[in-house]
């Protein structure tokens, strides 16, 4: 049979996010891919640098949705490392509760997601009424259910009174014993299975070689969490254990993940039960001295990198945003091939993608009219005559 | 199996769906909702100004004597914000020095046009 | 059996024809999104929302695909509702059927199957890849759960010696239901008629997540309120099928003097059935995913179709023994 390109998205009902790519297939099995993610390119990155720290926190935890604490907090540590600014533990330890609860309902959702990709509505259902213990709890601690802002540079702008602490730690249990029943069902589901097992494999050594990272390299065996190998916020002093599986394909991520979330509700009950007394904050200078600095941070996803360049002034002057998304497209491609075109959607919807914060580049031809692409040695090319004509001036 | 036993149970228990207009959603506690401004407390400092991150809040001139902790000042200037702009990150709350600016435990309505102004 | 002209055409109208029908229809559908809806935990639809939702697609706009063949697509979802609409006619409803005849379980399960075909056609003539895609594996789809379920089906036309449906509900009446005496076919039958109106885990045709609507995609206005409405109808004639072959029926093991308090009965009777039928059907949907197409080809004709062999052999075996015929 001829090989023929099936062109998928931008807009496209499987994925609830533009992306454009060109399946190639050949009758009902794929044999190549092709990608382009810069359909929904934001310029993110511009506007932060015109912003001074205050300000910009609040539009990083715009980067995405889902993950907007991830965003806000793996920049305020850059910045506050820059700043050499010791932050209270109390601020921590707000921190950690609020990353793992982002990080639960992170999960939540995805079961939900990944449930619908394959017709099981029932379980969306479910899980999507669970995640709103979640939500609660978020909104109750922070002021909002999305972009919660709780960060700020120098520590949290919202402390946690006891009534939040007891009515968080009561609602616990429940949401406990609904993951426990999640646990069951994706075990025993038998159309779950079929849709999910065997799907999409990804090998140890096929994930280290692309790069992956979070629940999608975890499943493939790769034992790596930022959270522990590279501790922040208050992760080093909390008991628990980095969640990982070795079937590689879309069932091992689900374990992983139904694995991540009993363990962030042990972090987040910890966390509640001793947080230590004293400042939620440090007043933070208004200006960071010149330096270069690479923030990572374990998002609900995977590993966040912001990059930043500061230049003794209120603002960043250079801020790069490595998402989680950007380092796991490149194992769909490999995880593709050789699966059924049914399949998919369940492929792309086992690494969670989250598209709008990826698009970090968009090449535009000389009107405007056309996206171009460009190769690694012009896009090098391309920084270093950018770099050197910044330098100029 | 599971799937069939939550099946059963949900199917003799009251929905979790909150029907709103007619049932309220709880707003907890330091939720922040609609901005609004108190005119008679704002000494017309402009911080809420600059720290907004979408640039929403302009200062206007507006000459009038306010009184604060017991003293009679005339400030300046006083602001207005671009309602349907506001992305309610409650900077300019805890910016303010004088608590004139705040963001209420109420939901903030949806809107097409963007200029309208809550003064 | 013949009938006043006038009883016949109140049959065929009113009662129990089309116009229960049609309510029944969208009574039924409302009570499988009602159960869908309340085992998710979710509120689900008031009871005249299927009804409401037909009104406003009639109403809607028709959009015509570019180089679409306008008759041809205006015909089928047409074809596809009397299809159905005429196999109800042959389904004893209370008492026998006045239709009935040898040879019309064949007749219904033939009827039975032209809204698939309408389906693919709608699809085949949408001229998008998504139909297309869907019409495809609607076939595909027909092939697989097709010949386990019409055996399934022949297999009370063959114990009880008779080819009309009304017939083998009153040999039922004398002996016992056939879902006890064949319960591998009676799951056969209802997984085969879950799999006919596609609905999970046999959703292929229309997997939303991969191909948009299936063959569904580009039907608007009154031809998706037809389409839409034929399903409703097969669901109804479907379980009224499976209630007449496998659990008596509407009729009664023994005689009720006054004949209209018979006819009560056995209505309640048929409403009951197909009733307790529509919430295996709506559990079934609830509790599964989708699978895929070359999963439910392997499942269909290793499992299914084995398994109705064996019923078959069961069954003529007990032939042989001097059970039923």
């Amino acid at each position: 049979m001829p090989q023929v390109i099936l062109p998928i998205g931008p807009q496209h009902p499987a994925l609830k996010e533009p992306v454009n790519f060109k399946v190639i297939v050949d009758g009902e099995t794929i044999v190549g891919l092709e990608l382009d993610v810069s359909y929904t390119h934001r310029g993110i990155e511009k506007a932060a640098e015109q912003r001074d720290f205050i300000r910009v926190v609040p539009l990083l935890e715009r980067v995405c949705g889902i993950c907007s604490h991830a965003h806000g907090t793996a920049f305020v540590m850059g910045i506050e490392e820059v700043m050499q600014l010791e932050i209270p533990p109390r601020a921590q330890y707000i921190r950690t509760i609020v990353a793992e609860l982002e990080r639960m309902h992170s999960h939540i959702l995805w079961l939900g997601v990944a449930a619908h990709v394959v017709g099981f509505n029932t379980l969306f259902m479910w899980t999507w009424r669970d995640r709103e213990t979640t939500q609660d709890l978020l909104e109750e601690m922070t002021g909002n259910r999305m972009n919660y802002g709780i960060n700020e540079v120098g520590g949290v702008r919202r402390d946690l009174t006891p009534g939040q602490i007891t009515s968080a730690l009561s609602r616990l249990p429940k949401l406990e014993e609904q993951i426990a029943k999640y646990v069951d069902m994706v075990m025993n589901q038998e159309t779950m299975l079929l849709r999910f097992r065997g799907i999409g494999k990804l090998s140890k050594a096929e994930a280290l070689k692309y790069g992956t990272v979070g629940p999608t390299a975890r499943a493939s065996g790769v034992d790596y969490d930022i959270r522990r190998d590279d501790p922040y916020i208050a992760y080093s002093e909390i008991p628990w254990k980095v969640v990982t599986d070795t079937s590689g394909d879309v069932f091992g991520r689900t374990l992983v993940r139904i694995g991540e979330l009993q363990e962030s509700l042990g972090i987040i009950r910890y966390c509640l039960e001793h947080l230590p007394e004293g400042q939620i904050g440090v007043p933070a200078p208004k200006v960071a001295p010149v330096a270069e600095i690479l923030s990572r941070y374990e998002a609900p996803r995977g590993e966040l990198v912001h990059f930043i360049r500061t230049n003794n002034t209120d603002r960043v002057e250079r801020i790069d945003i490595r998402t989680p998304t950007l380092a796991n497209w490149t194992s769909v491609t490999v995880s593709l091939v050789n699966q059924n075109i049914a399949d998919i959607p369940v492929i792309v919807a086992a690494i969670d993608p989250c598209l709008s914060c990826t698009s970090r580049i968009t090449i535009l031809s000389e009107r405007g009219r056309k996206t171009a692409e460009m190769t690694w040695d012009q896009l090098s090319e391309y920084g270093r005559k950018s770099s050197r004509e910044r330098d100029r001036c | 199996m599971s799937v069939l036993r939550e099946m059963l149970e949900n199917l003799f228990s009251r929905p979790f769906t909150i029907l709103y207009p007619k049932e309220k959603v709880p707003i907890p506690v330091g939720f922040r909702g609609k901005i609004a401004i108190v005119d008679e407390k704002c000494i017309g400092c402009s911080r809420c100004a600059r720290v907004c991150p979408a640039e929403c809040i302009t200062m206007i001139p507006d000459e009038t004597e306010i009184e604060v902790k017991g003293k009679k000042i005339v400030r300046k200037k006083r602001p207005v914000v671009k309602f349907f702009r506001c992305i309610r990150c409650g900077l300019c709350e805890q910016y303010c020095p004088s608590e004139a600016i705040i963001m209420k435990c109420q939901l903030s309505e949806s809107g097409t046009d963007k200029e309208v102004l809550v003064q | 059996m013949l009938m006043d002209p006038l009883l016949l055409a109140v049959y065929i109208l009113i009662f129990p024809g089309f116009l229960f029908l049609l309510a029944y229809a969208f009574f039924l559908q409302y009570l499988d999104r009602k159960i869908a809806a309340r085992m998710q935990q979710r509120v689900g639809p008031p009871l005249l929302q299927p009804f409401a939702d037909f009104i406003k697609m009639l109403g809607k706009e028709v959009i015509d695909p570019a180089g679409v063949d306008r008759m041809a697509f205006d015909a089928a979802p047409v074809v596809a509702l009397a299809a159905a609409m005429t196999a109800f006619l042959y389904i004893p409803v209370v008492g026998e059927s006045p239709f009935a005849f040898q040879g019309d379980l064949v007749l219904v399960l033939y009827l039975l199957t032209l809204p698939t075909i309408a389906l693919f056609l709608l699809g085949w003539l949408s001229r998008n890849v998504f139909s297309s895609v869907g019409g495809v594996r609607a076939v595909t789809m027909l092939f697989i759960y097709e010949v386990p379920f019409f055996l399934a089906l022949l297999m009370p036309a063959l114990m009880a010696g008779s080819w009309s449906i009304s017939e083998i509900a009153a040999w039922q009446g004398k002996h016992t239901w056939f879902a006890l005496f064949q319960p591998i076919g009676f799951v056969v039958g209802l997984i085969g008629l879950q799999a006919k109106l596609e609905r999970q885990p046999f959703d292929i045709p229309e997997a939303e997540t991969e191909i948009v609507a299936g063959p569904w995609t580009e039907l608007t206005g009154r031809r998706l309120a037809l389409m839409h409405l034929t399903m409703h109808v097969a669901l109804v004639a479907g379980s009224g099928l499976i209630a007449a072959l496998f659990l008596g029926g509407p009729l009664l093991p023994w005689t009720i003097s006054p004949p209209w308090l018979s006819w009560i009965a056995g209505f309640a009777m048929f409403l009951g059935k197909t009733l307790a039928i529509l919430l295996i059907l709506a559990s079934i949907k609830v509790a599964m995913g989708r699978i895929r197409i070359d999963q439910l080809n392997d499942i269909g004709w290793k499992y299914l179709a084995s398994a109705t062999i064996l019923q078959v052999a069961i069954v003529l075996l007990m032939g042989s023994r001097g059970v039923g015929i």
